[in-house]
C-alpha cells in the first residue's frame, strides 16, 4: 500500500519535473514559461498598437462627448465608408489603372487616347477641363482611354478581363462587407433588456474612468457624463409619457397620410417635369429660356430644400421617441431622393440611346472608309502587304463613346454634390454662427436664444447624403475608374471639415438621445442603395453593346464576351466544359431552390433562439422582481400565490408599500408594485368574507402594466365579485 | 534606484507587509520607490498635497475622497505601512487565495472589501448609508452646472429608487453590493502593478 503510493508520487514527480524547479526538465520549463509571458506581452502590445492605428478615434470621441452618441454615429459611419472606399480604390487602381499606365500605350499613340483635332485648341481651357472635357476626357479617369488588346506588356496582363472582373468585384466586395458589418452589429444588439435594472445607479457610481490622466480627456469625460445623463433622462421621459392611445394613433395616421400626399405630389411633379424636358430636348435649344433649360435641376433642388423641413414639422404630430423619429425621417427623405435618382437615370438613358444611334452611322462610315483605303491601296501598289493607314491619331473619325459620356455625367454629379455640401456647411452653419455671434451685440432681440440661433447637426440629411453619394460611386465606378479615387479624397477632407464645423458652429440637440447600439439602420439603407445601383450597371453590361472604338471592350458584341474568350483561349478545355454545364438552367434552378430552403431553415432556427432568449430574460426579470418584493413587504406578486393567499380566510391584503415620491414616478419596469386584484373563484370550503383589498395606488393612470407575466390574462379570469 | 529603496526598507518589514497585504516582494519594492518619489519632503510620510500631485487623482471628481481614504481618522500624514494597507484593496483577486487559509480573516483585496472601499467613497459621514444629499453632492461634482438642479434631484431619487430595497430612502452597503453584483465586470477595482 505504501509502495503503491510511493510509485504514484514518483510518477507525478517525473511528469512535472520541470515545473517543480528541480531535475533535468527545469531549464526547458523555465524557458517555456518565459516565452509564454513574452507572447502575452507581445499580444497585448500589438492589440494596443492596432487600437492606436484606428484613425480619428480621438476626434470622434471628442464629438461624442460634446454632442452625444447619435451625432458620433454619423462620423463612425463616415469612417467606415472611408475604409470601404479605400479598399475599392486599391482594387481599381492596382488592377486596372496601374497596368494600363505602366504597360499600355501612352497618350497620343492611338486614336482613343488622343484629343481629336477639332477639340485640340480648346483642350487646355479651364472651363473645358472643369467640365471634364479636353484632356480630362481622354485620360485614365474615364472608360474610353483603356485599350482593348487582349494582353498587354511583358506579363501578359489581361486588361479587358481584369476591367470587367474588377467592375463586378466592386459590387461583390461591397455586398460582402455590408452584410458582414450588419451581422456583427446585430450580435451586440441583444443586451438592451438588461439596462432597465440599475441604469441611473450604474451611471452614478461607475461612469468615471479612473485611468484618465490628461486634462483634455478629463474635460471630454465630464461632457460625456453630462450627455449620458441627459440621454437617460430623455429615455425616461419617453417612458413616462401620458398615453392617450387613440388620439396618438389618429395623429400618426394623419401624419402619415399627409406625408404620403406630399411624396405623391412630388413624384408626380418630377414625372411631369421630366416629360417636359424630353419635349424641350426636341425643340431648338436657343428658343428656350434659362428656366426652361434648367427646369429639372431647379425642381429637384426646390424639392430637396422644402420637403425635409416639411416632413419634420408634420412628424411632430407623431410624438415618437427621438431615435424612432429619426428613422422615420430618414425613410421618408430616402423615398423623396429616389425620385431624384429616377430623373437622373432617365436622363442618362436618353443620352445613351441617342449616342448609340449616332454611333451606328459613324461606325458604318469608318468601316466603309477603311475598306476603300485597303482596296485602293492594293489596286494602286499591287501588294498584299498593306500597311495601316498613315493618319495622325488626332484626325481619325471618332465615335461618340457613350460610356465615357456616362462616366463624365457621374463625375460631374459627384463634384457638384461635393460643392453643394461644402457650401451649405460654410454658409448654413459657419456664416450663420458668425452672424449670430457678432450681430447679437447690436440687434433688438437675442439672436442666440431666439431665431435664428446656432444650427444643430442634421443627422438624417448628412447620413442620406453619404449613402446616396456612395450609390453614385457604385454606379459610376465602372465607367470612370478615377471616380473612386475622387471619392476617397472627398471622404478624407469631409471628415476633417465636418468635425471642425460641428465642434465650432453647432450646438448639441435640445434633447440628446442615445443612438441605437448598432448602425444597422444605416447599413440597411446602404444595402438597398447598393442593390439599386447594381441594377443599371448589370443591365448595361448584359444588354447594351460597347462602343466600337473606345474602351477595353471595343469591337465585341457584348461586354461579357471577354469572359467567354478567356475561357476558350486561356484556360484548359475541361474548365470550359465545366462552365457550360454550370450555366445549364437544369443545374441553376435546383441550386437556387436549395439556397431558398437553407435561408428558410436558418431563419426558423434564429427565431427559435430569439424566443428562448426572451423567455430566459423574462424568467430572470420575474425572479428579480419576486425577490425585491419579498424583501419589501413579504408578499408575492406571483399571481398564483396571490390567488392562494386570497383564499385563506380572514386575511386582509396589506396595502403594499410603494417606494414612490412625487417627481420620481415609477416606470413599470419592475419597480412599480401594482397589485392586481386576484380573481379567485368562490371557494366552496371556506367563504372569503371580505372582498379583495384596495388596489395598489396607481400613481398615474397608465394602461396595463408592461413587463412580464403579471397575471393578467393567465387563463380565463373567473367571475369577479 | 531599486537598490537604494530596498536598503531603506528592512527585510522584516517587507515580510510583514507581505503577510498583511498579499503583495509580492518585487511589487512591494516597486511601490516603495513610488512612495519615495512622491514624498517630496523626504520624511517618510505622505501628506495630502503629495497625493494631489498625481495627475489622475487631480482631475478625478472623487479625487479628494480617494486621497482621504488613505489617511486614517483625523491624521494628516500617512506612512508606508498605511499606504500599502490602502493600496492592498486594489490588488487583483486571485483564485487560489480563497483556498489558502479558510480560518484567517478576509484578505484586504477580497471582493466585499473592495466594494466597501468604494462604498466609503460615497458615504462621507460614515453612517453606513448613502443618503440622497450625499448622492446629490457626487452628482454635482461629476456633472457641474450643466444639468439643472431639479433634474439632478430626480436623478438622485431615481438612483435610490433603483437600488433601495428596504425602503429607507438611502442605499445601505448590502444594496450597494447588489448593484455591484449585476455588473461584475465594471466594479472590479483592480490595478495590475
Amino acid at each position: 500500500m505504501f509502495f503503491c503510493w510511493l510509485t504514484e508520487c514518483q510518477a507525478f514527480v517525473e511528469e512535472f519535473e520541470g515545473a517543480l524547479g528541480k531535475g533535468k526538465g527545469r531549464k526547458l520549463y523555465a524557458y517555456k514559461v518565459m516565452m509564454a509571458k513574452k507572447m502575452i506581452k507581445f499580444n497585448r502590445d500589438f492589440d494596443n498598437f492596432k487600437t492606436a492605428c484606428i484613425p480619428w478615434e480621438r476626434k470622434i470621441k471628442e464629438v461624442e462627448s460634446h454632442f452625444g452618441s447619435s451625432v458620433a454615429s454619423y462620423f463612425i459611419f463616415l469612417r467606415w465608408m472611408y475604409g470601404l472606399n479605400l479598399v475599392l480604390f486599391a482594387f481599381m487602381f492596382g488592377l486596372v489603372v496601374l497596368p494600363e499606365v505602366m504597360m499600355g500605350l501612352p497618350y497620343g499613340s492611338i486614336p482613343r487616347k488622343t484629343v481629336p483635332r477639332a477639340e485640340q485648341d480648346r483642350a487646355m481651357d479651364i472651363s473645358v477641363l472643369l467640365d471634364f472635357g479636353g484632356y480630362c476626357k481622354y485620360s485614365i479617369l474615364f472608360y474610353g482611354f483603356y485599350n482593348d488588346e487582349r494582353t498587354i506588356g511583358v506579363l501578359q496582363f489581361r486588361l479587358p478581363l481584369s476591367y470587367l472582373l474588377v467592375g463586378v468585384g466592386i459590387f461583390g466586395y461591397s455586398l460582402m462587407v455590408v452584410i458582414r458589418t450588419m451581422a456583427r452589429n446585430s450580435d451586440e444588439g441583444g443586451d438592451g433588456g438588461d439596462d432597465g435594472q440599475f441604469t441611473f445607479a450604474f451611471k452614478m457610481f461607475t461612469s468615471w474612468d479612473y485611468l484618465i490622466g490628461n486634462p483634455e480627456t478629463a474635460d471630454n469625460k465630464y461632457a460625456s457624463i453630462t450627455t449620458s445623463f441627459k440621454e437617460s433622462i430623455v429615455d425616461e421621459q419617453e417612458n413616462q409619457k401620458d398615453e392617450n392611445i387613440h388620439l396618438r394613433r389618429f395623429l400618426r395616421v394623419l401624419a402619415n397620410f399627409l406625408i404620403l400626399c406630399s411624396l405623391g405630389g412630388s413624384g408626380f411633379l418630377i414625372y411631369f417635369v421630366v416629360k417636359r424636358s424630353q419635349e424641350f430636348a426636341n425643340l431648338d435649344q436657343d428658343d428656350l429660356s434659362w428656366f426652361e433649360k434648367n427646369e429639372v435641376e431647379f425642381v429637384m433642388s426646390l424639392l430637396g430644400l422644402v420637403c425635409p423641413p416639411l416632413f419634420e414639422t408634420i412628424a411632430e404630430l407623431e410624438e415618437y421617441h427621438p431615435r424612432i423619429a429619426l428613422k422615420w425621417q430618414l425613410g421618408r427623405i430616402f423615398a423623396l431622393f429616389l425620385g431624384n435618382l429616377y430623373t437622373f437615370l432617365f436622363a442618362l438613358f436618353d443620352e445613351v440611346n441617342a449616342k448609340l444611334e449616332k454611333e451606328k452611322s459613324i461606325r458604318n462610315a469608318t468601316i466603309w472608309g477603311l475598306n476603300e483605303y485597303y482596296s485602293n491601296y492594293s489596286s494602286y501598289h499591287n501588294t498584299t502587304d498593306i500597311p495601316p493607314p498613315d493618319i495622325h491619331p488626332a484626325d481619325v473619325i471618332r465615335g461618340p463613346c457613350w460610356e465615357t459620356a456616362v462616366g463624365i455625367e457621374f463625375v460631374k454629379l459627384t463634384v457638384s454634390d461635393i460643392q453643394v455640401t461644402y457650401m451649405t456647411i460654410l454658409i448654413g452653419d459657419f456664416l450663420r454662427a458668425m452672424i449670430v455671434r457678432f450681430l447679437n451685440y447690436c440687434w433688438c432681440w437675442d439672436l442666440e436664444a431666439g431665431f435664428p440661433s446656432y444650427g444643430e447637426f442634421d443627422i438624417s440629411g448628412n447620413v442620406l447624403g453619404l449613402i446616396f453619394n456612395q450609390g453614385m460611386i457604385w454606379m459610376g465606378a465602372f465607367y470612370a475608374p478615377g471616380l473612386v479615387g475622387l471619392n476617397v479624397l472627398r471622404l478624407l477632407t469631409s471628415m476633417y471639415y465636418q468635425c471642425w464645423a460641428v465642434m465650432s458652429c453647432n450646438v448639441p440637440h435640445e434633447r440628446v438621445f442615445k443612438a441605437s447600439k448598432s448602425n444597422n439602420f444605416y447599413m440597411g439603407l446602404l444595402l438597398l442603395v447598393l442593390f439599386l445601383s447594381l441594377l443599371p450597371v448589370v443591365y448595361t453590361i448584359m444588354t447594351l453593346p460597347p462602343s466600337f472604338d473606345c474602351g477595353p471592350f471595343s469591337g465585341r458584341e457584348q461586354m461579357y464576351n471577354v469572359v467567354m474568350e478567356t475561357i476558350e483561349n486561356d484556360l484548359p478545355a475541361f474548365i470550359g466544359n465545366i462552365f457550360t454545364y454550370a450555366t445549364n438552367p437544369g443545374l441553376i434552378l435546383p441550386a437556387v431552390l436549395l439556397m431558398v430552403l437553407a435561408i428558410y431553415y436558418l431563419n426558423a432556427t434564429s427565431k427559435n433562439y430569439q424566443n428562448a432568449n426572451l423567455e430566459l430574460k423574462k424568467k430572470m426579470q420575474m425572479a428579480r422582481d419576486e425577490e425585491k418584493n419579498r424583501r419589501n413587504n413579504k408578499e408575492n406578486t406571483n399571481q398564483v400565490m396571490q390567488d392562494l393567499e386570497d383564499l385563506l380566510p380572514n386575511r386582509s391584503l396589506k396595502s403594499p408599500k410603494v417606494a414612490k415620491r412625487p417627481g420620481a414616478a415609477a416606470n413599470g419596469k419592475g419597480i412599480n408594485i401594482q397589485k392586481d386584484v386576484s380573481l379567485a373563484a368562490p371557494n366552496p370550503k371556506a367563504a372569503v368574507t371580505h372582498p379583495p383589498g384596495p388596489r395598489g395606488p396607481s400613481g398615474n393612470a397608465r394602461g396595463p402594466p408592461p413587463g412580464p407575466a403579471r397575471g393578467r390574462g393567465r387563463g380565463t379570469p373567473p367571475s369577479r365579485r | 534606484m531599486g537598490s537604494r529603496a530596498s536598503t531603506l526598507l528592512r527585510e522584516e518589514e517587507i515580510e510583514e507587509i507581505k503577510k498583511e497585504t498579499g503583495f509580492s516582494h518585487s511589487q512591494i519594492t516597486r511601490l516603495y520607490s513610488r512612495f519615495t518619489s512622491l514624498d517630496k519632503g523626504e520624511n517618510g510620510t505622505l501628506s495630502r498635497e503629495d497625493f494631489q500631485r498625481i495627475p489622475e487623482l487631480a482631475i478625478n471628481p472623487l479625487g479628494d475622497r480617494i486621497i482621504n481614504a488613505f489617511f486614517p481618522e483625523g491624521e494628516d500624514q500617512v506612512n508606508f505601512r498605511g499606504f500599502m494597507r490602502t493600496l492592498a484593496h486594489f490588488r487583483p483577486i486571485e483564485d487560489n487565495e480563497k483556498n489558502k487559509d479558510p480560518i484567517a480573516s478576509e484578505p484586504l483585496n477580497s471582493r466585499s472589501n473592495k466594494l466597501l472601499f468604494a462604498f466609503r467613497l460615497y458615504d462621507l459621514d460614515r453612517d453606513d448609508k448613502i443618503s440622497r444629499d450625499e448622492l446629490l453632492q457626487v452628482l454635482r461634482m461629476m456633472v457641474g452646472v450643466n444639468i439643472s438642479d431639479e433634474q439632478l434631484g430626480s436623478i438622485a431619487d431615481r438612483t435610490i429608487q433603483e437600488a433601495d430595497q428596504n425602503g429607507d430612502n438611502s442605499i445601505s452597503f448590502n444594496e450597494f453590493i447588489k448593484v455591484g453584483n449585476v455588473y461584475i465586470l465594471y466594479i472590479d477595482i483592480d490595478i495590475d502593478i
